[in-house]
């Protein structure tokens, strides 16, 4: 039996039949069409699936949509400004952040909310906030390099 | 991730919450919190579960902490087995009952008594941030810090932590160490359980079908008292300990004997365990070096670790006591006011 929920996603209200046992993830790639956000391991592990809820960086895979009826989503896809690039993601372009990117969705959520939260982080507190997002690729130095560049307001 | 079909019972209070689960325990109904336990345990297992092989596996039968749901058996299509016994499958419960609107669950409230009440809906973020825990309940602070990542954390809540009853819980062996109160409430009415007695066996507690964990209750720490816990893990995000230990120490003045003390252990016995044979080994004394080692030998003798891939039964015993030693040390210093 369907449930009806409502959901801003990227500041849009949609109202929408959901299966209670359709994670948030799945409302999101399968029913909205925005597949930014990827899916990895699907328990919690790694991080890729993170969205913003209510601000809150969450993992949309272990997050049942129907928990977070009436709640404000932001996804990867809100981050771009009229279609360029917001200084975040420049930042991980230009400090090779980005490699396969297949975590970049998830890294951006969360450094999106750190950075919200504490706009100037220590490289210590940069690490511990990514510590549950795992890229296979970079080795992180990276990607911790482009967030304190973002913080700088700074970016090549 | 694939979930078994349920349905979501979502109660706008807790009285209505009692009501639906006592209606549909019969059916068969979870209880749902942060899900980052539950919704894992249910999800189809796509490798089948380790299965035991051989005699004396450490996994099999009572110390497995894999999906309740069997791996032959999955919304009842069959499954390949990885050959060996299985154990009997579980069906899906029909019912998940939410806890997301019960907002007076969420939440700490400092009483005048100088207790602290802790909704069991309160996320591990939650008591991390609180500064009033890292004053006064440090030890909880301290096991919020190490729990899984901030991910994990944002969603996870301490009633759940404490409810999953895993013998590794790192919000569950602080709370035992502080000597909390587990409030359970259901349709007939409130009771009230020493946290130390909660947790029966890895998954297992004394909880009824029916009743909801509703609050934790810390007592107000003594005024020359400190805690501390500490995880010992291959690595610093998303990993569960090895041994944890948690401390709590109160003196009678700075620089005089132990006025009360207890300890608590995480991953060495088949659920989180109080250390009782600290207690008369350590009280009255002048917490001296001597005193010290002779509390965190004593310490060892409560645990029951076994052998398993994060560590031998040896090794862990042995961390028991350097866990123990250096923990009370560190609560020392707080009770004395140095850190
Ligand atoms: C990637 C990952 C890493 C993790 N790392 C750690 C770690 O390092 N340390 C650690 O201790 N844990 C860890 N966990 C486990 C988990 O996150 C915690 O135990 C968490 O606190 C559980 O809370 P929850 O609200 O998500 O519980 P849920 O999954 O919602 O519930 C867990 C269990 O408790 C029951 N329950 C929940 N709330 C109540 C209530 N109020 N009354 C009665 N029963 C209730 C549920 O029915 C269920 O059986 C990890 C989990 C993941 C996915
Ligand atoms: S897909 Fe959600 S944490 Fe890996
Ligand atoms: S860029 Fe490949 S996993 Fe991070």
């Amino acid at each position: 039996m369907k449930k009806l929920i409502t959901l801003t996603v990227n500041g849009v209200l949609h109202e929408l039949a959901v299966e209670p046992r359709r994670t948030l993830l799945q409302v999101i790639r399968e029913d909205l069409g925005l597949t930014g956000t990827e899916k990895g391991c699907g328990i919690g592990d790694c991080g890729t699936c993170t969205v913003l809820v209510d601000g809150v960086a969450t993992f949309s895979c272990l997050t049942l949509a129907v928990q977070v009826e009436g709640c404000a989503v932001e996804t990867v896809e809100s981050l771009a400004e009229n279609g360029k690039l917001n200084a975040l993601q420049q930042a991980f372009v230009d400090h090779g952040a980005v490699q396969c990117g297949y975590c970049s969705p998830g890294m951006l959520m969360t450094s999106t909310e750190l950075l919200r939260r504490n706009p100037h982080p220590t490289e210590q507190e940069i690490r511990r906030a990514i510590s549950g997002n795992l890229c296979r690729c970079t080795g992180y130095q990276k990607i911790v390099e482009a967030i304190q560049a973002a913080a700088g307001g700074q970016h090549e | 991730m694939i979930l078994p079909r349920f349905d979501v019972l979502t109660p706008a209070t807790v009285t209505e919450a009692c009501a639906l689960l006592a209606a549909h325990t019969a059916a068969g109904v979870r209880i749902l919190a942060g899900g980052t336990d539950l919704l894992v345990e249910l999800r189809r297992p796509i490798i089948p579960q380790h299965v035991p092989r051989c005699d004396g596996c450490p996994t099999h039968p009572e110390g497995a902490v894999f999906s309740t749901i069997d791996c032959t058996m999955w919304n009842s299509e069959p499954l390949m087995a990885a050959g060996g016994s299985v154990r009997a499958a579980v069906k899906p419960p029909a019912f998940l009952l939410s806890l997301h609107k019960l907002r007076d669950l969420r939440g700490l409230q400092k009483r005048t008594d100088g207790s602290l009440r802790v909704g069991a809906c309160t996320t591990i973020t939650d008591i991390e941030r609180s500064r009033d825990i890292r004053e006064g309940w440090t030890a909880l602070a301290e096991g919020a810090d190490n729990l899984g990542s901030p991910l994990v954390r944002n969603r996870g809540t301490v009633g759940g932590n404490i409810a999953n009853a895993r013998p590794a819980a790192d919000t569950a062996v602080p709370t035992i160490a502080l000597r909390a109160t587990l409030v359970l409430r259901s349709t007939s009415g409130i009771r009230t359980i020493a946290a130390a007695d909660f947790p029966t066996g890895p998954g297992k507690t004394i909880i009824n079908p029916g009743e909801i964990l509703t609050y934790i209750e810390y007592p107000a720490p003594a005024k020359y008292s400190g805690s501390a816990y500490h995880k010992l893990a291959n690595r610093k995000a998303l990993e569960i300990s090895t041994v944890g230990v948690a401390v709590y120490l109160a003196l009678e003045t700075p620089g005089g004997p132990v006025a009360d003390v207890s300890v608590a252990l995480g991953a060495v016995g088949p659920k989180p365990l109080a250390a009782a044979s600290v207690g008369p080994v350590l009280l009255g004394r002048i917490p001296d070096e001597t005193a010290i080692n002779d509390a965190a030998r004593a310490a060892m003798e409560d645990a029951r670790p076994i052998d398993d891939h994060r560590g031998s039964a040896w090794y862990r015993l042995q961390m028991v006591e350097v866990l123990t030693r250096r923990l009370l040390k560190t609560a020392l210093a707080r009770a004395e006011g140095k850190k």
